[in-house]
């Protein structure tokens, strides 16, 4: 459990307001909460200090009144930590981390198309995974959205 | 830098395609590519917190029907440590056993369909030929040739006999001698050389930047595998090397699988030799309590990362999947730019990805010129055949004598 | 009427496959493809894999049909010159299989386009492919 401790530590001593945030669930996994304002300068740090470079993925779920992004990183000891952070639906902006992250646009892209964020500093592309046709405001993962909105679009056009 | 975009379309060059794939050539090399994905977006993260723990099992094993037993084994693998299970020794081991068998076959699969690329299909139908006994071993241990359901949470659902693993061991002596012949092959024959050594670079730096993952980044020397720095079920007990080579080329991509494959058969020996007795499941509840849990599985393309949240229900209230070819499309650009046109199918083919090779366009715009081709993938492979037969490498030159 | 049993002769002799993959899992697509392999060799039936849509005889189709591949799959077919036939391959194809009621896709192939054949399975093994495209070819004898 040695590294875990010394991250941990680490994280506390440069980030104070993460105390009673962050937490070793595991061997090799830690869970922490952050601010979204201050989520650019963890990962970051945790990038260049703490050396976990590699972004495994970035999950998005819908919390009821927010949306929650979970940035899963990991370094080269296996140890992967689990950044959370919230945003409001009625303003579900989070920044880009393509800046830290250089593989991240596929998981960012996702989450604009699937929970209906709004990644800022994302440069214009296509749509990933859902089709150009896709009709707007349609967000599949927020858990008021049903399979049968689609549908019944499909069938008007068939 | 463009960004890389893979294409579905139709093979008329009349129709214009929201092109997936646009190559921006000057001369015969590429200067900027674009890429595009999710045409095999159906939704599945959705359906599964529609869905039961059990009826998720059988949708997930499906995302891929190469890797199946690794998302299965991932997703199960998060389920299990939300519910806190302890699952017996024997069950991780089979797991180990039908997860190698899997990647023996996937590499051999890509071996075939790499050689197929650049017109080598005598290696193509050998190399499946070979991978028809990894099939008939893997329906023997599990009922069925892929999709092998294996897996129940809490354990497996079979067990492995006596005589069983006297097959396997056999298969895998047969399948040693037979992919020693391919590395030999790999390593000394000049036209396969040709095709493969210098196409498709992604350097060391690069591969870390956009989070190469399995084989493609261990073939540009990053040391990474899951199943020793972060190991699952029980892979911390099983001595195994990790492959890496500094070829950072298409090459090192064929050496790193074929000598994984290597590195499997040796990890199925031990893990046979050793098998622990016990049961090979354990009780399960229905309801999975609140918690979540992120899993990781070295699939044979690379990590596979599973995240699940549990909210007490017997449904999920999120799963989250992050397949391995994913984080590979990243890199593709930085392995076409600079490279021939020639090049793209064998590049492409070797990240190994997980998407079907049958139809596939390219758009290509030459810069100079108002022009714009819409080129199929399957001109584009005999396009590329055909260059580097004028260069003399012609791969239906190349004798195999194997038994 | 000779000439047009010669043809279909020619036909259920050599007939001539286009592969389509419209959003599948891979595994039919690379059961299609071991069906081409020495062990099960669909070669010896005259049966060829083509690259192109307009020289086949028989589209044969995996997978539940994704919105994106909808329409190339309709333009896929009716590239294709008359008479053809469309095998659906696996229960994806069949019925839309696992993915049923997902919101990515639409069903079954004949949700899109009209099928001749159905082959079940998941994934289908290629003993069952081969035994479903000569039960097809058999009903093209007896016309």
């Amino acid at each position: 459990m040695g590294n875990e401790e010394t991250i941990k530590a680490a994280l506390l001593q440069k980030f104070p307001q993460l105390e009673g945030k962050c937490e070793i669930i595991r061997q090799r996994r830690i869970t922490l909460e952050v601010d979204r304002s201050r989520l650019i300068e963890l990962l970051n740090f945790s990038c260049s200090e703490l050396k976990f470079n590699i972004l495994c993925t970035i999950t998005g779920l819908d919390v009821g009144d927010d949306l929650q992004f979970i940035y899963h990183i990991a370094n080269k000891e296996g140890i992967v930590m689990n950044v959370k952070t919230n945003a409001p639906k009625t303003d579900p902006v989070i920044s880009t981390v393509l800046g830290i992250y250089n593989g991240a646009t596929f998981y960012e892209r996702e989450l604009e198309d699937l929970l209906g964020a709004k990644v800022e500093g994302l440069p214009e592309g296509r749509h990933y995974p859902l089709p150009d046709n896709w009709p707007k405001g349609q967000y599949p993962l927020r858990k008021d959205w049903k399979p049968e909105n689609i549908n019944q679009q499909n069938k008007k056009e068939e | 830098m463009g960004r890389i975009e893979i294409p579905l379309g139709p093979q008329h060059p009349a129709l214009k395609e929201p092109a997936n794939f646009r190559l921006y050539l000057e001369g015969e090399r590429i200067a900027a590519s674009n890429v595009a994905l999710g045409y095999n977006h159906r939704g599945v993260e959705k359906a599964c917190e529609q869905r039961t723990y059990i009826e998720d099992m059988y949708l997930i094993e499906r995302v891929c029907g190469i890797c199946s037993h690794s998302h299965s084994s991932c997703f199960i693998s998060a389920v299990e440590e939300i519910a806190k299970l302890e699952v017996p020794k024997r069950a991780k081991y089979i797991r180990m056993i039908i997860g190698e068998l899997e990647r023996i076959h996937s590499h051999l699969l890509w071996l075939g369909v790499a050689a197929h690329e650049i017109g080598f299909d005598t290696l193509f139908m050998y190399s499946w030929r070979d991978r028809e006994v990894v099939m008939d071993i893997l329906a023997m241990l599990s009922g069925n040739r892929v999709n092998y359901a294996i897996n129940k949470v809490g354990g497996v659902r079979r067990d492995i006999s006596e005589e069983q693993k006297e097959q396997v061991l056999k298969a895998v002596d047969i399948l040693e001698e037979r992919t020693r012949y391919y590395i030999d092959i790999v390593y000394s024959e000049t036209t396969l050389i040709g095709r493969l050594k210098d196409v498709g670079k992604l350097s060391y730096e690069d591969a870390v930047r956009f989070g190469a993952a399995g084989p493609v980044a261990r073939a540009s020397g990053v040391d990474r595998d899951t199943r020793r720095d972060d190991p699952y079920l029980a892979y911390d007990e099983i001595p195994f090397n990790v492959i890496t080579d500094d070829h950072c080329d298409v090459l090192g991509r064929t050496i790193v699988r074929a000598k994984e494959l290597m590195e499997s058969y040796k990890i199925i020996r031990f893990a046979l030799k050793n098998l622990p007795e016990g049961d090979i499941t354990t009780r399960s509840p229905r309801r999975i309590p609140a918690g979540e849990a992120l899993s990781r599985y070295e699939a044979p393309r690379g990590e596979d990362v599973h995240y699940v949240r549990a909210n007490g229900t017997d449904k999920p209230e999120r799963v989250k999947l992050r397949a391995p070819t994913l984080a590979n499309w990243a890199s593709i650009t930085n392995m076409l730019d600079g490279g021939y046109l020639a090049d793209v199918p064998i590049v492409v083919a070797a990240i190994d990805p997980c998407i079907s090779c049958t139809d596939r366009a390219i758009l290509i715009r030459y810069p100079d010129s108002r022009n714009e081709n819409l080129m199929d993938w399957n001109s584009l492979r005999k396009y590329s055949i055909d260059f580097y037969k004028n260069k003399g490498f012609n791969a239906k030159n190349i004798r195999m004598n194997i038994k | 009427m000779v000439i047009d049993k010669v043809v279909n002769w020619a036909r259920i002799k050599s007939p001539w496959i286009i592969h389509f993959n419209t959003g599948a899992c891979n595994a039919c697509d690379i059961e299609i493809l071991a069906s081409l392999t020495p062990r099960y060799d669909l070669e010896r039936f005259g049966i060829l894999l083509r690259g192109t849509p307009r020289h086949a005889d028989i589209l044969v189709c995996s997978g539940p049909v994704t919105l994106q591949t909808k329409d190339r799959l309709i333009r896929i077919y009716e590239q294709m010159a008359e008479p053809k036939f469309v095998v659906a391959v696996g229960t994806c194809a069949c019925s839309g299989g696992v993915f049923q009621g997902c919101y990515g896709v639409s069903g079954g192939i004949d949700s899109v386009i009209p099928v001749s054949a159905y082959i079940p399975g998941c994934p289908v093994r290629p003993e069952a492919i081969i035994d479903g495209v000569v039960k097809l070819l058999n009903s093209l004898k007896n016309k």
